[in-house]
């Protein structure tokens, strides 16, 4: 009980870098490519829509970087530091992608692109199917570059920089087999095809198992991790 | 009754260098120890481990009857104050004591904030900002405030002056006494605190080398003043610790079997007796040329 109270607190401070920040960072880039949108006639696609997602996977590396060894000297559990924060990030990604759904419906149903065809929270193809699919699809995004970021950020915890170093080598050396292998097999075509038959709903729902993976071996990690 | 602390062949190893190596003890509950010995003897590894941050190697850990490590029971009743803890870059002292607040039962907030006004700590400055002496003022506040029944400190005092150092001593043994809980200590500076010490512990590469009650430590050696021939008399049979000849004059420690009866024997020789320091007794023990156990004490 105490330790929550406690996990909890460490996070509420960190209150302006879960929300304030990159929804300041998110508008402010809206409000440059507004201004540009403004003195062209044509529509105007922009990708200023994946700060949010750029952010949110820094704060995964960055947050158990500075929280975790102060919380276990705070006498909490490894595995409430884990759960609580879990909480916290599923809360503030939910909330963002609550919050991110009426921008999108003012952008097509009322604006008109902010009233200079701006196309910023909503995108084609990634803003395709009904409102429940598109926040679902802004969720699990959210909630897989938090956990692409926190498991990171928990090989380096536990395995140290050597660890991570050999993680990227690893990482680095089973993309390029693979794509060699696709190459070499001429699977590419086939791969784009199917992708293509897939809506921007299918492949979000698909990253969503992959973060249940992600987050379980960040708890391994952790609860045999050392401050 | 349930002992604080039990261990027994705790072992850390990295590697093939053993950090500490088959130390037992047990401590008993509201009693102020001393983790004593020279840098790198282990000191910190041990309470890394007693307090389920480190793993150890081998060997049996009790903490309050139960293993520390995510025991939500042992570790809610620990207060870990260490030299090198690492507070988030952008929390204040204030964000940091509120934190504290929320993790121990026992905090007294009252306390801490009165603790803060003697300490003279800017209570709006981000922790990374802090000089080494107020990082360790912050440290030794939450240890006290949170009233843990295992309050560990781990070099608590670095970069503080004379002035705080007191201040942490007297604010210590006052509110042990209205608290009392079991408090280890790990120090260098063994004779600041050599009078709230009531048992010392002693580790040296690793292992336990001396496990006894203070009082029983200080009567353990002697120091003799008086002519060298009064002295040799007097040492004979003894283990001298220390020596030192001026002119025919002689000063000598002296160490084992020191009760009433070789104290009056002295002075019938006509030597000037005083105590030793527990600081003199550590050196001694530690100095490398030593190959003391504890059991031959």
């Amino acid at each position: 009980m105490n330790a929550m109270t406690g996990i909890f607190k460490i996070h509420l401070k960190y209150k302006n870098y879960w929300f304030t920040l990159p929804w300041c960072i998110l508008l402010l880039n809206f409000s440059i490519n507004w201004t540009i949108g403004y003195f062209f006639e044509e529509e105007f696609y922009t990708g200023g829509l994946s700060s949010i997602y750029v952010y949110i996977f820094i704060m995964g590396t960055i947050l158990l970087h500075q929280t975790f060894p102060f919380a276990i000297g705070l006498s909490i559990r490894r595995t409430d530091y884990y759960w609580g924060t879990a909480a916290i990030s599923v809360i503030v990604t939910l909330l963002s992608s609550i919050l991110l759904m009426p921008l999108s419906i003012i952008e097509t149903k009322f604006t008109e692109g902010w009233g200079v065809s701006l196309h910023y929270f909503n995108l084609p193809y990634l803003s395709d199917g009904s409102i429940l699919e598109q926040m679902w699809i802004s969720f699990v995004l959210l909630l897989f570059f938090f956990y692409l970021g926190f498991v990171t950020a928990s090989v380096h915890r536990r395995y140290g920089k050597i660890g991570l170093l050999l993680l990227s080598v690893a990482a680095f050396l089973a993309s390029s087999l693979g794509i060699f292998l696709m190459s070499y097999y001429k699977w590419w075509g086939s791969l784009f095809t199917s992708m293509a038959d897939l809506s921007a709903f299918q492949i979000a729902s698909w990253t969503f198992p992959i973060t249940l993976i992600l987050a379980g071996i960040s708890y391994l990690l952790l609860r045999r991790s050392t401050v | 009754m349930q002992s604080a602390v039990a261990v027994s062949n705790l072992t850390k190893t990295y590697g093939k260098v053993a950090a500490v190596s088959e130390v037992s003890f047990t401590m008993e509950p509201n009693k102020i120890y001393g983790l004593l010995g020279r840098n790198g003897a282990g000191k910190t590894t041990i309470m890394h481990m007693i307090t389920a941050q480190l793993f150890p190697t081998s060997g049996e850990l009790r903490v309050f009857g139960e293993a520390p490590y995510e025991n939500a029971n042992v570790l809610s009743q620990i207060c870990f104050i260490k030299e090198g803890q690492k507070y988030p870059d952008l929390f204040r002292i204030s964000d940091v004591l509120d934190v504290a607040g929320g993790c121990f039962k026992n905090w007294d907030n009252e306390y801490a904030y009165s603790l803060v006004e003697e300490f003279r700590l800017p209570l709006k400055r981000r922790m990374k900002k802090l000089s080494r002496g107020m990082l360790s003022s912050v440290g030794i506040i939450i240890g006290l405030a949170s009233r843990a029944p295992l309050t560990l400190f781990d070099e608590p005092y670095l970069g503080l002056d004379a002035v705080a150092r007191s201040l942490f001593y007297n604010r210590l043994i006052e509110d042990y006494a209205e608290h009392p809980r079991t408090i280890v200590l790990s120090t260098h500076l063994i004779d600041e605190v050599s009078q709230l010490l009531e048992h010392v512990m002693v580790i040296d590469k690793g292992r336990l080398i001396l496990n006894e009650e203070s009082e029983m430590l200080r009567g353990r050696a002697l120091t003799v003043i008086g002519s060298a021939a009064a002295v040799e008399s007097f040492a004979a049979g003894k283990e001298m610790i220390e020596r030192e000849a001026f002119g025919s004059l002689m000063k000598s420690t002296v160490m084992g079997g020191i009760d009433e009866d070789e104290i009056r024997r002295a002075r019938a020789l006509g030597l000037e007796t005083t105590a030793v320091s527990l600081q003199q007794l550590i050196v001694h023990l530690t100095n490398g040329n030593s190959e003391r156990g504890a059991v031959r004490l």
